[in-house]
């Protein structure tokens, strides 16, 4: 009875027995996730990311990312008139850390970007996982400045009105996913995590940032309706359902060791873009000196949600070799055990 | 009432309004001023305001006659009619209900079902990467997920002043709060250490844990959480965190200052973040009439 238990009950902080055993006994396989593997031609899927490197949050960072969007061929004809919606990653309230939430100044740079771009409207949107309080984080965080200054609205994606959709993944055994409402109103949804580290989950990137779309009031604080099914298995049917169009990854502070709060700041000064989730999350982990193919969520969605081979992934911008910056795994973590290129 | 208009003379009224602004021809309340569809959890709370400002009797039992209509034959109130799982809204429901004669037997059914409900919980073992406690029972946000601070805090509340006090499950509730308590006294969602480093405190989930515990533990057991409480209130803007925070102190006996100017600074957020959700609007009217915290609604009353 005990293992029926740990089989199929999350623990506390989302890990099952299982994928708690699976970091130290099955390794890195998508087979762990029971998943099908590609071929090693990943069925055609091809991309391109675009990676830039910026010293500081005091940086042109809208000059920067409508330089990715030029030469991942994001044209003004393209954006003119959309509504846009920005995900941030806002875990938690501490303005003292800022490498735990993606910084006010990035998001401020990217709707910038996508105004010049003749975006109709920017929103801020984020459905907090941890504090239910989404107003104090955001005043602790900095974003209270941006949203009013910049006048951006922001949507509590905990509390927005909700629609049903039929889960397209299938990884999990929930048939269909309550999302916000204003997922249905906006034509492009861009994710903004922050180049972490992840205690469960290796890294935590374009993919896992989208848990934060899951309204709260549906799936708890934490998010542990998604993580009785599975954290991996949950991203990977939550990026096939949504379907996202952009990811913009703050890595000029990024988070090393036990994130994705109690590690420390890594400095690794690169944004990473792209239009393809599991294309930029691979080229962030490269980055991070981790081997894409050994996260499980990446190598699951290899082939199916993307590519994540080096060779499929059209890399412009500065070469990754430029920007790799070894991130620092822990020993006793076992999400991070073997990862490392 | 325009929020661009509200000052400390008229910041109980501005409320009082517009709380009853959000009311739905079918006795609930809206959720806010953009999302009409009545909700539970915007109910429960405008019930609750109204009860704690003693006004508007005939908009409370039309309140309460509609938590009655959707609440489910197992006692249930859940958050969406579609979603039989998210039943966390069932203890706010149980405090709205509260005294209310003529829906005694949903209450009672509410009651049942709390105590009947739990979390998914299993022993802890010596390697295990979290640090509490993971077979003390509490009450879960969502059905078959693990138990949290702040659905148990709510349950043992509703449970208490209902009269529940010594039932084993309120018991074990608060061994399962004070177990999940962080070593600077603040509680957050409900984790301590996770690979061996402790977690960070929130003022919410600290405010609504020590609210459940009045009158269950001895002050000396919560001393440094409402010491960390009071370093964060004079800080806090949110309405969440400052309803709660203002609450929560009120219970022990640490009742802040100047409570209106801080409920019209929070106000004043709204020209930043839009108007506030009917439950924020409550939970901040609640904070002012309520000077021994929740629980005093119900003493005053009796």
């Amino acid at each position: 009875m005990k293992e029926t238990i740990h089989n199929i009950i999350a623990s506390p902080n989302g890990m099952t027995r299982r994928q708690f055993l699976w970091g130290t006994l099955v390794g890195s396989s998508a087979l762990a996730l029971g998943l099908p593997l590609y071929s090693s031609y990943e069925n055609g899927f091809r991309s391109e990311t675009f990676v830039a490197r910026v010293r500081d949050y005091q940086a042109d960072i809208s000059w920067i990312v409508r330089a990715g969007f030029q030469e991942l061929g994001v044209s003004a004809a393209e954006i003119k008139g959309k509504k846009i919606l920005l995900k941030p990653n806002l875990v938690e309230p501490h303005t003292e850390k800022p490498h735990i939430n993606t910084h006010p100044l990035f998001v401020r740079g990217v709707a910038e970007a996508f105004l010049h771009l003749g975006a109709a409207k920017v929103y801020i949107a984020e459905g907090t996982g941890h504090c239910r309080d989404t107003i104090y984080i955001l005043e602790e965080s900095g974003f209270s400045e941006i949203i009013k200054e910049d006048r951006l609205p922001f949507v509590d994606l905990n509390y927005d009105a909700i629609f049903e959709k039929s889960n397209a993944g299938k990884y999990t055994k929930c048939s269909s996913f309550y999302l916000p409402g204003i997922l249905q109103e906006v034509d492009w949804i861009v994710s903004l995590p922050k180049l972490k580290t992840h205690h469960w989950t290796g890294i935590t990137l374009s993919m896992k940032n989208l848990f934060g779309l899951m309204p709260g009031a549906y799936y708890g604080w934490p998010k542990n309706v998604l993580h009785s099914l599975g954290i991996e298995q949950s991203l990977l049917d939550i990026t096939a359902t949504v379907k996202p169009h952009f990811a913009i990854v703050d890595g000029i502070i990024g988070m090393e060791g036990d994130g994705p709060i109690m590690g420390i700041p890594k400095a690794a000064q690169v944004i990473v873009m792209g239009r393809n989730f599991p294309a930029v999350d691979a080229t962030c982990a490269r980055i991070m000196g981790i081997d894409p193919h050994k996260i499980r969520y990446l190598s699951a969605a290899a082939g199916w949600l993307g590519p994540i081979r080096e060779r499929h992934i059209h890399q412009v911008g500065e070469p990754i070799t430029s920007v790799r910056m070894n991130f620092a795994l822990e020993e006793k973590i076992p999400a991070h055990k073997n990862i490392r290129i | 009432m325009n929020p661009k208009m509200i000052n400390a003379k008229n910041v109980i009224n501005y409320l009082n309004e517009t709380i009853l602004t959000r009311k739905a021809g079918n006795g609930g309340f809206f959720p806010s001023i953009t999302h009409k569809k009545p909700c539970p959890v915007a109910t429960s709370w405008a019930i609750l305001a109204c009860l704690s400002s003693g006004i508007k009797t005939e908009e409370i039992k039309t309140a309460q006659a509609y938590l009655s209509a959707i609440q489910r034959e197992d006692g249930r109130i859940c958050i969406d009619v579609h979603n039989s799982a998210a039943f966390w809204p069932t203890a706010l429901a149980i405090l709205a209900w509260q005294g209310a004669s003529e829906y005694r037997n949903q209450f009672d059914k509410a009651i049942q079902f709390l105590l009947n409900t739990t979390g998914i919980h299993f022993p802890k073992e010596a390697d295990a990467p979290t640090g509490h406690d993971s077979s003390i029972h509490g009450w879960p946000w969502i059905e078959k997920t693990h138990s949290w601070i702040e659905p148990t805090a709510l349950s043992i509340l509703a449970l208490k002043i209902a009269g529940h006090t010594e039932h084993v499950r309120v018991k074990e509730g608060i061994k399962m709060i004070m177990n999940r308590q962080l070593n600077n006294g603040g509680w957050n969602y409900g984790n301590t250490t996770v690979f061996g480093r402790e977690l960070y405190p929130m003022p919410d989930s600290t405010a609504i844990a020590i609210s459940a515990l009045y009158g269950s533990i001895s002050r000396p057991d919560i001393d440094k959480s409402i010491d960390y409480l009071k370093s964060r209130i004079e800080k806090i803007k949110a309405p969440f965190s400052l309803g709660w925070g203002i609450l929560g102190l009120s219970v022990w006996d640490e009742r802040p200052g100047e409570i209106k100017e801080k409920i019209l600074e929070s106000l004043n957020l709204q020209k930043t973040y839009g108007e506030f959700q009917t439950s924020l609007l409550s939970l901040l009217l609640i904070s002012y009439t309520a000077p021994k915290g929740l629980q005093g609604i119900f003493q005053t009353e009796s």
